[in-house]
């Protein structure tokens, strides 16, 4: 029998400055093995059976450290502290502007210059579990307050990988965390995403302006964003839309059901099957927000084994908060205070669907 | 042109946002889409649509199933023009009072009927390899043959299958995406390094089904099964097809799936029903289909103009059932004794009748299976009962007591004992299991 009580970890390379970088590896009953570097936190890759019990890996990942640093595709990675994006790089908070770090023409995206994807994480095992941690120093990307941050990751015998988020902070500062994995479920990099089937529970989405900022929110009924009942990525991408021209496929946050400010449920939220493998992929979360976005900017990205990710190699799901939320009037709930800890529970379920 | 007149249009830009009339609840600080253009006083008439399908297969009647998902996802209300027994008939079409019209291209009599209609036209179905095959002037929703072909053929291979055939129908103008299935599998089995000749002998058409020539179709087919190597992976690009198949394998005792594995397209539940061994067969997305013709048909009411846009539908599943369990077994006893306990096991058959079927002493049978499935057959004969019980229960149409009688189980006592010990659960727990929803 393996133990799954210890995750093994072995070195992975280091950084620049020579700090060496590590893998740990959470394995469960299945035989399934989920890799995670402290380098960002990562989820670099997920082997997980299909329906004849073969395993092979639904994560699309870089083979090392030097190429997540050179990437900008934020592979597997945690984001923080703002993931997405906040138009014009600034935010007012108790009458105080503050001004961030602009990485995508006059905006914030992803955390910033650095950002959380790039910094080396401490790490503890817990459980069977990982305890990653990370201190994020006043001004870091131009946010106020001294934050501590607690991933924790977690594999069950049932395939679930839960990913808990805590935070606290010494000072009021906006924070919306997600994890930035790109699924592709077929196991084999070079097949696209389009022969998924996705299913997405919301009724609205945010329509976005040409630096994918949400402008409006609008009803997905009768429309390509309709996932209510589940379709194929692929057909999807080609119903006439002019958002699906704008973002050069799906780069949009879903508005999720029971969507109170604070004390949400974990609910599932999303499916997605492939019917050539049978795996299927289910999302819950206690967030408000989805970005489903459909591996659009993805050319020539290097992966695993050597290979290439192209166009639609792989979907994310990311659960979080609404993009450039902290701009809305009604934003207080997405302030972490010092007597007001950030915390956000998000699951990631890999199994076998009998059929379709 | 058309009776009605058209709507306002709701949706200058055409890019698919229109007919919001309920604005969402949440707060918000965005601007709503379509904050106040639509409220009219009286409800607009509704499009009157024709939809040209022939309703008496599982194919057509998903995409209408669609295409009525799609208007239940909206506000739309369109008076909807079938004919009476669901069939395709294209007497007077060009008379049509009405606005707009969904149609199967696969019939060429269809598309010809159609040619320069005034009205809008949004075509449905096979996808062609040749893209001139395609009408120029409509807009065309087609079932991708190639991701059909691909997913059945990846799943064979998935199975340890290493030689493969196709079964298709003889040339036809109305199965012209037949053809495009054995282009399909010659294209896939050209990229794993076959030759063309060799591809070409991978194809069998067969005869057209009739009831004269059903002897004769079966007898040749058998034929044909024989001198295939075997262990064999064939798809057939229908169900009504693979059922041929595993008709003919069942005349000439050719273990199913030991021998040849069988896969089909379209996932329909009568062929399934028409078959002792339970048929796997390829979901397509004719739902999805439905779906997308009705989406452009609704944007070509408000004024859009597609040209002749296509849109490939993938399919959406497969249904695995016993027909591709194949694992491979080294003792031909074994699967002998498989495919006989396959089809009679909820006969109520005991292991002696096993092995007489098999002609080797019970010792003897039982050692062999003990190798190679680590397991007794009498195990294996409730295995079978189990899976059709749980196949049974899923369907929830059937009393568990009738489930209990049809899988050969001697008393409903007996049925609960064994899913209690095997699955953990009652069959009723099952059932209620079983049935929540699934994706695709």
């Amino acid at each position: 029998m393996i133990n799954t009580a210890l995750p093994r970890s072995e070195p992975w390379g280091s950084l620049p400055g020579a700090q060496p970088v590590r893998l740990f590896t959470l394995r469960n009953a299945q035989g399934m093995r989920v890799a995670i570097s402290d380098l960002g936190a990562t989820l670099v890759s997920w082997h997980a059976p299909d329906r004849a019990g073969r395993l092979g890996d639904v994560l699309l990942g870089h083979d090392t450290p030097a190429e997540y640093l050179a990437s900008t595709a934020y592979m597997g990675a945690i984001i923080g502290r703002w993931a997405n994006r906040i138009a014009g790089a600034r935010f007012v908070l108790d009458g105080v502007e503050y001004t961030l770090d602009r990485n995508e023409g006059p905006n914030l995206l992803h955390g910033g210059n650095s950002g959380f994807h790039r910094a080396l994480w401490d790490v503890e095992e817990d459980g069977g579990g990982l305890v990653m941690r990370l201190q994020s120093e006043e001004g870091e990307a131009g946010f106020p307050g001294n934050v501590d941050v607690t991933v924790h990751y977690s594999l069950d015998d049932e395939g679930e990988l839960t990913i808990d988020y805590r935070a606290r902070s010494d000072a009021p500062t906006p924070l919306n965390l997600t994890n930035h994995a790109y699924f592709n479920l077929t196991g084999e990099p070079g097949i696209d995403i389009r022969g998924h089937v996705i299913s997405i529970e919301a009724d609205r989405f945010f329509e976005v302006d040409a630096a994918l900022i949400p402008c409006r929110e609008s009803l997905v009924a009768g429309n390509a964003f309709d996932f209510r009942q589940s379709a194929p990525i692929g057909a999807r991408l080609d119903w006439p839309h002019e958002q699906l021209s704008l973002a050069g496929g799906f780069d949009h946050c879903y508005v999720l059901p029971g969507n109170a400010l604070e004390g949400r449920p974990v609910r599932e939220v999303a499916r997605v099957y492939d019917p050539a493998s049978g795996r299927e992929l289910t999302v819950s979360t206690d967030q408000r927000g989805l970005q489903f976005y459909t591996g659009n900017f993805l050319s020539d990205e290097p992966g695993h084994n050597g290979s290439r990710y192209g166009r639609h190699a792989g979907f994310c799901l990311e659960a979080g908060a609404f993009p450039n939320e902290i701009n809305r009037l009604e934003r207080d709930h997405l302030i972490v205070r010092p007597d007001k800890p950030y915390r956000q529970v998000t699951k990631y379920r890999l199994g076998v669907a009998a059929h379709a | 042109m058309a009776a009605f007149p058209l709507k306002s249009r709701i949706n200058e830009t055409g890019n698919g946002t229109g007919d919001k009339h309920a604005a969402p609840t949440a707060d918000t600080a965005y601007p709503r889409a379509n904050p106040t253009m639509t409220k009219p006083s009286v409800p607009p008439k509704a499009h009157r649509i024709a939809l040209l399908f022939n309703a008496n297969k599982v194919y057509d009647r998903e995409i209408i199933t669609g295409v009525g998902n799609y208007l239940l996802s909206t506000r739309i209300g369109w008076d909807v023009f079938l004919e009476e027994d669901f069939r395709c008939r294209l007497t007077g079409i060009e008379r049509f009072d009405g606005d707009g019209i969904i149609a199967d291209f696969d019939d060429p009599a269809v598309s010809e009927a159609l040619q320069g209609s005034p009205l809008p036209v949004v075509a449905v179905g096979s996808s062609y390899e040749d893209g001139s095959d395609y009408p120029s002037d409509v807009p065309y929703i087609a079932t991708d043959n190639l991701k059909l072909i691909s997913l059945a053929y990846t799943h064979l291979i998935g199975a340890g299958l290493q030689h493969f055939a196709l079964y298709s129908l003889p040339p036809s103008p109305n199965h012209r995406w037949a053809r495009q299935r054995e282009l399909a599998f010659a294209r896939l089995r050209g990229a794993d390094g076959r030759s063309p000749e060799a591809i070409e002998d991978e194809i069998y058409r067969g005869l057209s089904t009739s009831a004269p020539s059903w002897n004769q179709a079966i007898e040749q087919l058998t034929h044909w099964l024989q001198a295939l190597p075997k262990p064999v992976g064939i798809i057939a690009v229908t169900d009504a097809r693979a059922r041929h198949l595993l008709q003919a394998c069942l005349m000439s005792g050719i273990p199913v799936p030991e021998e040849v594995a069988i896969i089909g397209i379209d996932n329909d539940p009568l062929a399934r029903t028409l078959t002792r061994i339970p048929l796997s067969s390829v979901i397509q997305g004719t739902e999805e289909m439905g779906r997308t013709a009705a989406h452009l048909l609704h944007q070509m009411l408000h004024g859009a103009r597609f040209g002749a846009r296509r849109i490939l539908v993938p399919p959406v599943g497969i249904n695995v059932l016993e027909s591709t369990r194949h694992r491979p077994v080294a003792s031909p006893y074994v699967a002998r004794a498989r495919h006989f306990i396959r089809q009679y096991a909820c006969q109520g058959i005991r292991t002696e009748q096993v092995a007489d079927y098999v002609g080797v002493s019970r010792s003897s049978l039982e050692e062999h299976f003990r190798r190679e499935l680590n397991c007794t057959i009498h195990q294996e004969i409730l295995r079978q009962k189990l899976d059709a019980a749980k196949a049974l229960l899923a369907r929830r149409d059937m009393a568990t007591a009738e489930v209990a009688i049809r899988c050969g189980f001697t008393s409903l006592q007996y049925m609960h004992a064994v899913f209690r010990r095997e699955l953990g659960c009652t069959p009723r727990e099952f059932q209620e299991r079983a049935s929540a929803p699934t994706p695709g």
